[in-house]
């Protein structure tokens, strides 16, 4: 498909290879470590399991504008997107090259700095660990963790969620400590998958297989609601791509503020919520759609995705 | 020998000078009684000198949110010990690396809250700021030693020690656990056989549930033998670290290092070459990228 008609594709359907191809300018993307590599998976033969050449990631470097981005998009074709030893060494990869890019850009461009900052881009598809090489998974989580504090102050870390895995367990607050998030409706975020919810607290609380209810939870309308998603776009490349390339067009410290998590005031901030939580303990996520003036949070859902953005009523950045 | 799971409270007494520990003060601030019960925070004194303290209580549970008993951080959990390592940041900013209080993390918890609650409100991000919040300490010069007495399970053990610099456990004959899942449950998913699994675990550290396999993975730097140790181990790892941050390797402690240390071990060593060939793909098309 060419890069005209892959925007016009749905970045549900996509997969990982065509995501990090066309969010980036077109033919600027290089894959690094791509599946010529032939890097795959030294625990998943052991265990009788097929390997992949890119172990589920692609991984790569590509231009938005005169600024170079770092891409990771997580493929849930390969065992859900799951994260061993080989992915998440990629995912550390990529923060560390970003990294050094940055101070290169750094010395070479002082006083316009704000154009050929890097970025890094990750496009989640993912449930967190693989269980079949859980503990290098584990431990490749705390890594990006750690890169992703050293970006602070130097370059923007952007989330993409829009593909079918969604994006949970480990993954779930790495996107959570990134500067921004960029969310279709069809997207999913959560720390505990749906599944596991229901085996912790039972089908009658918590019906898994019930599509509006996990859509209410984790889905991209009720994450721009909380503020937990910033950018709510229509499910294509080019939405989430226009929103990307719009982001990066703004100075740093806008992109900064985009943050929910990673500063004293945040989680300040964060704990007026949980004290929120409380009070209303909500049965249902329309019960706090309803508290931030959403009169009619059942039609919520239904909406179109330019017409959602027209009549929601957001959480306010202060929380009361 | 001894076990200390959901002895979280009894093993900060027997880590920090006797009768030290103020529970809910850090630096100028007091947390409110009763908040995030299933989360110790305070100040105590080791051989002297303030120390921050982070542990689980396995034996609260949080009224608020039932999801919170036997060691799960909550929402309130999270928030409550990122707060504390903010204030201890706060405290010492002027202070000179080496003098900055360290950070010692008391590890005995099965998971994270999980809910409907607080998937509305976003458990993830509870977690993850906490995990930035020790991250930045850790950066900015604090030492922050783990300590794991019982359980270290998933991403409560990304929540709750895997940021430290220096990760120690008491050994499985304590009952320590560290694992994402235990091998019954891989079984169960991979529908793999729990003979083959169990085989397998013998070679390959990468799965397996245990204290010894995240050793060779470099996931923990040190097994202190014994509960009784406890104390002078953690005081000699915040001597290494706040020696290796002096001269400003920073690199050498936190999850950077342990990369190292489980190719070292023998337990990760694919994880380098895949560093060291991206970064050579790289090269060869940087100019341009890097205009």
């Amino acid at each position: 498909m060419s890069y005209g008609n892959g925007q016009k594709m749905s970045f549900l359907e996509a997969n990982a290879r065509q995501r990090a191809n066309w969010l980036v300018d077109e033919g600027s993307f290089t894959e690094l470590l791509g599946p010529q590599d032939r890097m795959t998976s030294p625990h998943l033969p052991a265990l009788g399991e097929a390997v992949s050449f890119d172990d589920g990631v692609v991984t790569g470097v590509g231009r938005i504008g005169t600024r170079p981005v770092f891409v990771i998009s997580q493929e849930g074709r390969f065992i859900g997107g799951a994260v061993g030893e080989v992915h998440g060494a990629k995912m550390v990869g990529i923060f560390r090259l970003a990294l050094d890019a940055y101070k290169a850009a750094a010395e070479k461009h002082p006083d316009d700095l704000d154009a050929y900052r890097p970025a890094v881009v990750i496009s989640f598809e993912t449930g967190g660990v693989r269980l079949h090489e859980a503990n290098a998974g584990l431990l490749a989580h705390a890594e990006v963790m750690d890169m992703i504090q050293d970006t602070k102050g130097k370059l923007p870390v952007i989330s993409l969620i829009g593909s079918k895995v969604g994006c949970f367990g480990g993954m779930g607050f790495v996107a959570a400590a990134t500067d921004a998030i960029i969310m279709s409706p069809l997207g999913r975020l959560g720390l505990t998958g749906p599944e596991v919810i229901e085996q912790e607290m039972g089908k009658e609380e918590f019906d898994a297989s019930d599509k509006s209810l996990v859509s209410r939870t984790t889905g991209g309308k009720h994450k721009y609601i909380m503020q937990d998603c910033n950018i709510l776009v229509e499910d294509t490349i080019m939405g989430f791509r226009r929103a990307l390339c719009d982001l990066l067009a703004q100075p740093y410290e806008k992109v900064c503020a985009c943050r929910r998590i990673g500063s004293y005031q945040l989680v300040k901030e964060q704990m007026d919520l949980v004290a929120l939580a409380v009070e209303l303990n909500p049965g249902d996520a329309k019960d706090v759609w309803r508290y931030y003036g959403n009169e009619h949070p059942e039609q919520l859902p239904e909406l179109e995705t330019a017409e959602f953005l027209r009549v929601v009523h957001r959480r306010p950045k202060e929380v009361r | 020998m001894e076990s200390m799971i959901g002895r979280g409270r009894d093993a900060i007494s027997m880590i920090v000078d006797p009768d030290s520990f103020a529970e809910n003060q850090v630096g100028n601030v007091q947390v409110p009684e009763g908040y995030g019960p299933g989360a110790v925070v305070g100040t105590a004194s080791l051989n002297g000198r303030p120390v921050t303290i982070l542990a689980n209580d396995a034996q609260a549970v949080n009224p608020r949110f039932p999801v919170v008993y036997f060691g799960v951080i909550g929402m309130e959990e999270a928030y409550k010990m990122a707060s504390a390592v903010y204030e201890s940041i706060l405290a010492d900013r002027d202070k000179p690396v080496g003098e900055k209080r360290p950070l010692l993390l008391i590890v005995d918890t099965p998971g994270n809250g999980p809910g409907k609650v607080e998937e509305i409100f976003g458990m993830n991000k509870a977690t993850g700021a906490y995990q930035l919040a020790l991250a930045e300490a850790r950066k900015a010069g604090h030492a922050v030693i783990a300590m794991v007495i019982g359980r270290a399970i998933s991403g409560a053990f990304l929540c709750h020690g895997l940021q430290a610099d220096h990760i120690l456990a008491l050994p499985k004959e304590c009952g320590t656990m560290i694992h994402v899942m235990p091998l019954t449950s891989i079984s169960r998913i991979t529908k793999m056989d729990i003979e083959r699994l169990e085989e397998l675990s013998q070679e390959s550290p990468v799965f397996a549930a245990g204290v010894d396999f995240f050793y060779r993975l470099g996931g923990v730097e040190e097994i202190v033998p014994a509960p009784e140790g406890m104390r002078d181990a953690l005081a000699r790892h915040v001597e290494l670290v706040e020696a290796l941050k002096r001269e400003g390797h920073y690199e050498q402690t936190g999850p950077w290092s342990r990369g190292a240390l489980g190719a070292e071990r023998g337990g990760r060593t694919t994880r380098p070459e895949v560093l060291r060939r991206m970064a050579e793909e790289f090269a060869a098309v940087s100019s341009s990228y890097l205009a």
